[in-house]
């Protein structure tokens, strides 16, 4: 979990970046406050021909019929002028949009959101809170270099298939995992020790077992 | 200079020593001398011809030995040409059934050569249902024409045991021939008798020597007959490649070879196409089963963070801008101020 701004680690639960001090609101005043009406494909660019954008809303829809709880979506755009901007603008947006071709029972908490700048060549993927214990960085950027050639290439549509097939594979292979293994997951979002549970823990390791202390009773 | 008369005196008395062991030369008179010049006597002529020597004994007179004189019988063999089978042998050969699996009336094989091969024969017998009967001629030998091989055949082994009969030359395999008793006739075709005949005449050319020939011959007619034992109770023969064709006769038709074709693939077909048609449909089940499986997360509580009520799950971001760099160093980690710096 990583500031959009300073891009350092932030802990479970911080109201805002404990380094910068960065928060929804700075997004909101650097963006705006209010919801933002969008498709999930939105070729703001116009990176994308016609048969491109159907391609990849075909992809779109095999992917919600394959992850039922998620959505993708991708918004290209420009004139973010720096790649941190570009991070922020994916963080608002996806707490700001309002996605009309989603179904409402996928909140923007089960998004996943594709950033691409045309103009400062550069692209980010932001996710919401459902997936916050199932994918990471490393995960993200695997994803990303997978579109990487193509998007130098300028085929904007195939890259962002490419990205999608690793993404479903990412997917794929956590949900089993999480199906086998829950608590791993849990883990990973659970709230943070507390300095008590700490103290129990250490004391419990000097105290003898309960069945030794029943014995030494009788 | 003492030295030197010393060297020559040593050398002197050496000659006159050593000169003094050998026996006297020859003396030549004058009337010898004259008749030698005049050509009339030639050194050495008297030991150079083939008069009796003056001093050896003289010889006695040798008798003749008492050899008897060739009967008429012989004289009449004498006068058989080679590839003619001596009358005498025939009644052993085609009168009736032998008694042996090996029919060597002329001896054309020595004792141990004979012995070996038929123990190796009865040991088919012991172990095959099919008798293999091996008539031994010679290389050149003709069959006569007025023995007629398949009658002969079915006539004498048409009771007992099925029997596969080779007539066999010796020295001269690729001329044998191969008949089969009335039971195994209309069950063995005549191509599997070929290829039977064919793969152990080439067996038998390995080998140069006749009697390593005839052992190898019958080694290979003796396989041949299990695979048509294995054959007549429901199985299939192998085919066989055919490394080396040996004449216009033992040359492999095309129609054999893909009836041997056909064999295997009639064979084999069906457990293929079985194990092929089950792992494409194994194939295919587990395609439409990724293709429509779907896949759930358990829902997680999680708190919210920097004030966001939907996300705040920052992933990466790349640039694309330079081809000659890979992403991972396009990858863009650095905060925004420390960009501005």
């Amino acid at each position: 979990m990583k500031c959009p701004r300073c891009v350092q680690r932030i802990h479970r639960g911080a109201s805002q970046c404990p380094h910068c001090g960065y928060s929804l609101a700075e997004a909101d005043a650097r963006f705006g406050g209010g919801d933002v009406h969008l498709r999930k494909l939105t070729d703001s660019a116009g990176v994308m021909r016609r048969v491109e954008r159907q391609r990849v809303e075909s992809a779109m829809e095999r992917f919600e019929r394959r992850f039922p709880q998620l959505f993708f979506a991708v918004h290209t755009g420009g004139k973010f002028h720096e790649t941190a901007h570009l991070r922020q603008f994916g963080f608002w947006l996806l707490n700001r949009g309002a996605f009309e071709d989603v179904p409402v029972d996928r909140p923007n908490e089960a998004g996943i959101l594709l950033v691409l700048d045309a103009e400062a060549k550069a692209a980010g993927l932001t996710f919401g809170y459902a997936l916050d214990a199932y994918l990471d960085d490393e995960d993200t950027f695997e994803c990303l270099s997978r579109a990487h050639a193509y998007w130098l290439e300028g085929r904007y549509a195939d890259g962002v298939l490419r990205l999608m097939e690793q993404l479903e594979r990412t997917l794929t292979r956590r949900s089993r995992q999480a199906r086998r293994d829950p608590e791993r997951f849990e883990r990973i979002v659970g709230p943070p020790p507390q300095m008590g549970d700490l103290v129990r823990k250490i004391r419990a390791g000097h105290r003898k077992p309960e069945h030794e202390e029943q014995e030494v009773a009788k | 200079m003492i030295r030197r008369w010393l060297a020559v005196w040593i050398c002197l008395a050496c000659l006159a020593r050593g000169s003094g062991g050998e026996p006297p030369l020859p003396v030549w008179n004058g009337a010898d001398a004259a008749e030698i010049k005049a050509h009339k006597i030639i050194p050495g002529a008297e030991l150079l011809n083939d008069d009796p020597i003056a001093q050896a004994p003289p010889s006695e007179p040798r008798e003749p030995l008492a050899v008897a004189p060739p009967t008429p019988e012989e004289l009449r063999e004498s006068q058989i040409p080679p590839n003619v089978i001596p009358e005498k042998f025939l009644a052993e050969y085609f009168e009736r059934r032998p008694d042996t699996y090996l029919i060597d009336p002329q001896h054309l094989l020595n004792r141990q050569q004979y012995q070996d091969r038929l123990e190796f024969l009865k040991y088919h017998a012991g172990d095959s249902s099919m008798d293999l009967f091996v008539y031994l001629f010679d290389g050149k030998q003709e069959i006569p024409g007025e023995v007629r091989a398949e009658e002969l055949v079915e006539r004498s082994f048409s009771n007992g045991r099925p029997a596969v009969v080779v007539y066999y030359f010796v020295g001269a395999p690729q001329r044998s021939m191969v008949y089969l008793s009335p039971s195994l006739t209309d069950a063995v075709s005549a191509p599997e008798q070929r290829r039977a005949l064919e793969s152990s005449v080439m067996e038998a050319l390995n080998k140069s020597d006749p009697a390593e020939q005839l052992e190898r011959f019958s080694v290979q007619m003796s396989i041949r007959i299990y695979w048509m034992e294995r054959m007549l109770n429901g199985g299939a023969i192998p085919t066989e490649p055919v490394e080396l064709s040996l004449d216009h006769e033992t040359q492999k038709k095309p129609e054999d070879r893909m009836h041997g074709a056909l064999l295997v693939a009639q064979r084999w077909a069906m457990p293929v196409g079985a194990g092929m048609g089950g792992l494409l449909v194994v194939w295919l089940v587990i395609v439409c089963w990724r293709v429509r499986a779907k896949y759930r997360f358990p829902v997680l509580d999680v708190a919210p963070r920097l004030g966001a009520s939907h996300a705040a799950g920052v992933g990466a971001v790349i640039s694309y801008g330079s081809p000659m760099v890979p992403p991972s160093l396009q990858r863009d980690q650095v905060p925004d101020y420390l960009r501005r710096v």
